[in-house]
């Protein structure tokens, strides 16, 4: 059975593709991030959107397509996002 | 002997309430997650609950001193901590069980059929006991799932305090027993197991922003 992924959850997946798992140092294309986080294009489309204009994500502007690379802003979000995913997790919830 | 349980009980109780509560809420400030923001409401709750019944302790021992704490602060305390113990289950039940099933519901009214006559604290006792029996459950069974070893310290916490809210309201039949100290030594004990696996989170390396919450 297909394992049920919290928002919370594929914003994790997103940010560590794009921290750990990058094709190149530009950054990650949608396809890429769609490929690893296993989300349909429509929804990662509004998740990016969400993650660049809080700053967790940059946006690189490449002339065959858009790439996306993690922030500062974005590490410190991640790190908090681990710690407290293994705080819930001593809970038996995921956040 | 049992004024000196209820007073380490209450204030170990508020400690380890407003820690947990405290470290949910920086979670929730950082992430956002609705989970930790349950937590918070949960664990806050335990904490003033248990400071409420603590402050009646103090009251009453330093400045009233007619030798038993108002039953009305006592039953304040315990109707504050079970709708902590109510979000805790709360939060596992959005995960596994409601609305599709009625079982919670019906289990949930049980205990107040059962002591209807009694008074209100032996109600919410009885009600707490129920939330955490099922905290305790379903924090297993999750145990299961992710094999985190912390899970079981929780579990096992929320199973103590569950025992000992158990045995507090039972007392209630033999009210002179050893019964009832014995709940508080075991909540205690509940209340500790609980913050062992919380006493490890590495809040140190957390960079707390403020634009992010």
């Amino acid at each position: 059975m297909a394992e049920y992924r919290t928002h919370m959850k594929i914003i994790g997946d997103i940010l560590s593709t794009t921290r750990d798992d990058l094709q190149d140092e530009d950054g990650a294309t949608i396809t890429y991030l769609i490929r690893k986080a296993n989300i349909s294009h429509s929804r990662i489309s509004s998740i990016l959107k969400t993650l660049v204009s809080q700053g967790l994500l940059e946006k690189v502007d490449n002339q065959s397509s858009n790439k996306y690379k993690i922030s500062q802003s974005g590490r410190e979000f991640l790190q908090a996002y681990n710690t407290f995913t293994n705080f819930a997790d001593n809970f038996g919830l995921s956040i | 002997m049992e004024f000196l349980l209820e007073s380490i009980l209450n204030l170990v109780g508020f400690l380890v309430g407003l820690s947990i509560g405290v470290i949910s809420f920086i979670g929730f400030r950082n992430t956002g997650s609705p989970t930790l923001f349950r937590l918070t409401i949960a664990f806050i709750s335990i904490s003033l609950g248990f400071f409420v019944i603590w402050t009646g302790y103090m009251v009453e021992d330093f400045i009233i001193k007619s030798g038993s704490i108002e039953k009305w602060i006592q039953t304040l305390g315990i109707v504050i901590q079970t709708i902590g113990y109510f979000f805790i289950a709360f939060s596992h039940s959005i995960k596994s069980f409601f609305p599709k099933s009625s079982y919670f519901r019906s289990v949930g009214i049980f205990p107040l059929f059962l002591v209807s006559s009694v008074q209100l604290e032996h109600v919410f006792r009885s009600i707490s006991f129920i939330l955490l029996a099922y905290g305790a459950i379903e924090t297993m069974l999750s145990y299961f799932e992710n094999r985190n070893r912390g899970t079981i310290w929780v579990s096992m916490g929320l199973g103590l305090l569950a025992l000992g809210e158990f045995l507090g309201w039972y007392s209630f039949v033999f009210p002179e027993s050893i019964m009832y100290p014995i709940s508080m030594i075991i909540k205690i004990a509940g209340l500790i197991s609980l913050f062992i696996p919380v006493s490890r989170v590495p809040l140190k390396k957390i960079k707390f922003d403020e634009d992010l919450g």
